[in-house]
């Protein structure tokens, strides 16, 4: 009985979204979503249409996966690095630290369209090749982005530490440093993938909508809006397609590596 | 003497402190650019600059200072935003609250809730142009759904913090489930609510802005794009940048605000 | 039973009333006559995780008085959490039967019979204290101004009156407890049931809360359920104890308290308070 009572919760719970999945592309192969959404097959192409395009421009997508994956992964890895050791300089200098940190999570609020052509303006004098200019400014984007998330997760996990392990550092006369590899970091690990959680989908958000306002035209989000402009709705929903698929592996990928780590850590301890 | 002491470590005053520090250092670059550069403008101006193409009372498009200009496109922006916000959170909230009445809509939605915050929306906003037809109507969605996943999260995890106690309170009182929900559950979860009020807030506006610059018209985002073409001066950009920046800070702050004033119990200190 | 009315002589001094002291003595013993929980035979096996069968209660018979205080004592793992939420009507148990009142445990909730106070206070942070007691009479649709009223006067009994309009987070942990106590008073029910309350407190407070508690027992003439793990307090409370052992839970003995009542803290000073708590001591199995 007890059995049947954990396979029947199974069932519910792949089988519940999977019906709704099921339901959607089969209403959109149908065309009845094109009724609700008031559309047509051209602007909303069929999901068969979609696949085809992107297996014959497979080359073309790829290229500019590597794009904005390369903008997405430099600009988390930067951005997290410097959050990390805002976040490290802030637990050394409470006070002011504490403030600072404040600023830097008011950066989490300002638009990123604000903050892309700025950043344009300033990484203008970088390189003579327009490709590596682009390329600059957008990772500066994505950096700041998650340079935010990184610092204000880090910080709490560098100084929201267990009751009294302070106390039991300073008994066993703990120097700093010690105190840091010992306690803090481990402490502040489960709080660096809350922090990834926020900023791996805000890196590639980040990377498409900096290419809107880049020189050089490459980049999964730039060739939405590309081929909008020139009518080419199927390719453009290909590219739609390719950008969610980037969002979710990169997430997963996350996810795999977040199981890992932290299990490693329980191992260790 | 201590009372000085006390005011230079006060949390205003080092707020203070890192603002002038931050203006210090833009300035310094700014000075920097100005030196390089025939029109510095363009790369970084001074703050002072701004600030003055905000007060002058020159006319840029023959009818407007760039201060009207701002503010006539910011309403537009805003308005928008709003009206987007307003439609996430009470879907958000709505669902959050479907999900926690029924096991079916809980486990139905709860994965393609995941995907919604892992799909780049803002990626999409060109497509949903299209299919809406009507830029006005796509930024209300844009912000929608952007406000929507927040919101939606966040009081769901509100649902879910109520203690067992509690609900076993409410069952040995034989209160209703219309009882459960007004008395317990919902005002529990306002906290919660709030926290996704506050992260959605400046993603509202941020949506507003982009789906703008996407198409001609009036809102901030076509201004932006209008004056980095050229249109007209370099200031009105920046300008641009710092309203939104502002705004967006202020919209999570005004959240914070809202949220103290509604619960009382918060406010109180411990004795 | 001489002895039980001249104790409500001597503490209540404005009850000199020789009608009310019939009246007094009339409720005592048609109280005594009365069962007012019948537990026949009642047990609780769980499935675990992995499959297996958990026993956490096997066959507990008894009758609990009306106006009795009975503790249900024992260390963690010997089911007096589940005989406290079967009669709660919290779980259902896997065999035997409750009776309270005549009534299976759902229609006695039905019937708002029982008070809860848990081991947290479980207030709302959100409504101020005389809010909070005001919450189970806004669920049984009590018009504003009786709310009110009777309220206060649970307040009054738990001696808070002048903190009706604190927030929780602004009274001390004991003064919660005192609140929750009079929330689970506010309908009125005949049984109080009470998880560990005091088992956050610490020792000076819990103490004081002991003798307030038999206070408020003696004005209210409530039937307390009162679960602990507590020997101490277990003695100085209750008229009786319902001693559980673990693996599996059982009911290993009920020993009698027959120390005088009203009881003051000087009591746990006599031999015989000592006496008893030794002999609940080694009524445990298996510990």
């Amino acid at each position: 009985m007890l059995h049947s009572k954990k396979v029947r919760s199974g069932v519910t719970n792949i089988g519940c979204p999977l019906l709704f999945g099921a339901a959607l592309v089969a209403s959109w192969q149908t065309g009845l979503l094109h009724k609700i959404l008031k559309t047509d097959e051209y602007i909303l192409p069929y999901p068969m249409r979609i696949i085809d395009i992107m297996k014959e421009n497979s080359d073309k997508i790829m290229l500019n996966v590597n794009a904005s994956v390369k903008v997405a992964l430099i600009g988390l890895l930067l951005g997290s690095v410097l959050g990390y050791l805002i976040a490290i300089i802030a637990t050394v200098f409470p006070k002011y630290g504490s403030g600072g940190l404040t600023i830097v999570s008011a950066f989490n609020a300002i638009p990123i369209v604000a903050l892309a052509p700025v950043f344009i303006n300033w990484t203008k004098d970088v390189s003579d090749i327009a490709e590596e200019r682009s390329m600059a400014a957008k990772i500066l984007v994505v950096t700041v982005t998650s340079m935010a998330a990184m610092s204000v997760n880090a910080y709490r996990g560098l100084t929201e530490l267990p009751p009294f392990s302070e106390d039991l550092m300073k008994t066993y006369a703990a120097g700093r440093l010690t105190e840091f590899f010992k306690l803090r970091f481990p402490n502040s690990v489960p709080y660096i993938f809350t922090a990834l959680r926020v900023s791996v989908p805000g890196s590639v958000i980040g990377a498409l909508v900096s290419e809107y306002f880049a020189e050089y035209i490459i980049g999964v989000g730039r060739q939405i809006r590309e081929n909008i402009l020139i009518a080419q709705y199927a390719t453009a929903w290909a590219y739609i397609v390719t950008a969610c698929i980037i969002g979710i592996v990169m997430y997963a990928i996350l996810m795999l590596a977040e199981s890992i780590i932290l299990k490693a850590c329980l191992h260790r301890t | 003497m201590k009372k000085l002491k006390k005011l230079l470590t006060s949390k205003f005053f080092i707020t203070i402190v890192w603002v002038v520090m931050l203006i210090a250092v833009w300035e310094l670059f700014a000075f920097h650019v100005e030196n390089i550069k025939r029109t510095p403008e363009n790369v970084q101006p001074h703050l002072s600059g701004i600030v003055d193409s905000l007060t002058s009372d020159r006319k840029i498009n023959g009818s407007q200072t760039a201060l009207q200009m701002v503010i006539e496109n910011a309403k537009a922006t805003l308005t928008r935003a709003g009206i987007g916000y307003i439609i996430g959170i009470a879907s958000g909230f709505l669902l959050a609250l479907f999900m926690s009445l029924s096991k079916i809509v809980e486990k139905t939605s709860f994965p393609y809730l995941m995907l919604i915050q892992l799909i780049p929306i803002l990626g999409m906003a060109p497509i949903i142009n299209a299919i809406t037809g009507d830029i006005a109507k796509s930024r209300i969605i844009i912000a929608a759904i952007l406000t929507f996943y927040p919101v939606a999260t966040n009081t769901l995890a509100g649902f879910k913090s109520v203690q067992r106690e509690k609900h076993e309170l409410m069952y040995s009182y034989a209160a209703n489930k219309f009882q459960i929900y007004t008395k317990t559950m919902i005002p529990a979860c306002i906290p919660y609510f709030f926290t996704g009020l506050k992260i959605s807030a400046p993603m509202a506006i941020t949506a507003s802005i982009l789906v703008d610059t996407l198409q001609g018209g009036i809102g901030l985002g076509c201004l932006l794009s209008q004056s980095l073409k050229g249109a007209m001066t370099r200031y009105v950009f920046w300008d641009i940048v710092f309203f939104s920046a502002v705004i967006g800070i202020l919209s999570f702050y005004i959240m914070g605000i809202i949220e103290i004033m509604m619960c009382p119990y918060r406010r109180t200190g411990k004795r | 039973m001489i002895f039980i009315v001249l104790f409500c002589f001597i503490s209540f001094p404005e009850q000199r009333n020789i009608n009310e002291l019939k009246g007094t003595i009339s409720m005592i013993e048609h109280e005594r006559n009365d069962i007012e929980i019948m537990l026949d035979n009642v047990g609780m096996v769980y499935d675990s995780a992995d499959g297996k069968e958990v026993t956490a209660l096997t066959s507990v018979t008894m009758d609990i008085h009306k106006g009795e205080f009975i503790s249900l004592l024992g260390p963690s793992g010997c089911g007096k959490t589940t005989l406290l939420r079967i009669i709660a009507d919290l779980i259902h148990p896997t065999s035997g039967n409750v009776l309270i009142g005549g009534v299976s445990p759902k229609d006695a909730r039905l019937k708002r019979r029982y008070g809860m106070v848990f081991q947290s206070a479980t207030l709302y942070d959100w409504r101020t204290v005389i809010k909070n007691i005001e919450l189970p009479l806004e669920i049984t649709h009590c018009p504003k101004k009786e709310r009110h009223e009777r309220a206060m006067k649970m307040l009054d009994l738990v001696g808070l009156s002048d903190f009706a309009d604190h927030y929780p987070r602004q009274l001390s942990g004991g003064m919660q407890q005192r609140v929750g106590i009079a929330r689970a008073l506010a309908l009125q029910p005949e049984i109080l049931l009470m998880d560990e309350p005091f088992s956050a407190l610490d020792e000076f407070t819990r103490e004081k809360l002991h003798v307030d508690l038999l206070k408020i027992w003696r004005k209210t003439n409530k039937t307390i359920i009162f679960v602990t793990h507590n020997i101490q307090e277990s003695v100085f409370l209750s008229d009786r104890i319902c001693v559980l052992s673990p693996h599996p839970g059982r009911l290993s003995a009920i020993i009698d308290v027959d120390l005088p009542r009203p009881r003051t803290m000087d009591i746990k000073d006599t031999p015989e308070f000592t006496a008893l708590v030794s002999k609940v001591r080694n009524s445990f199995e298996g510990v």
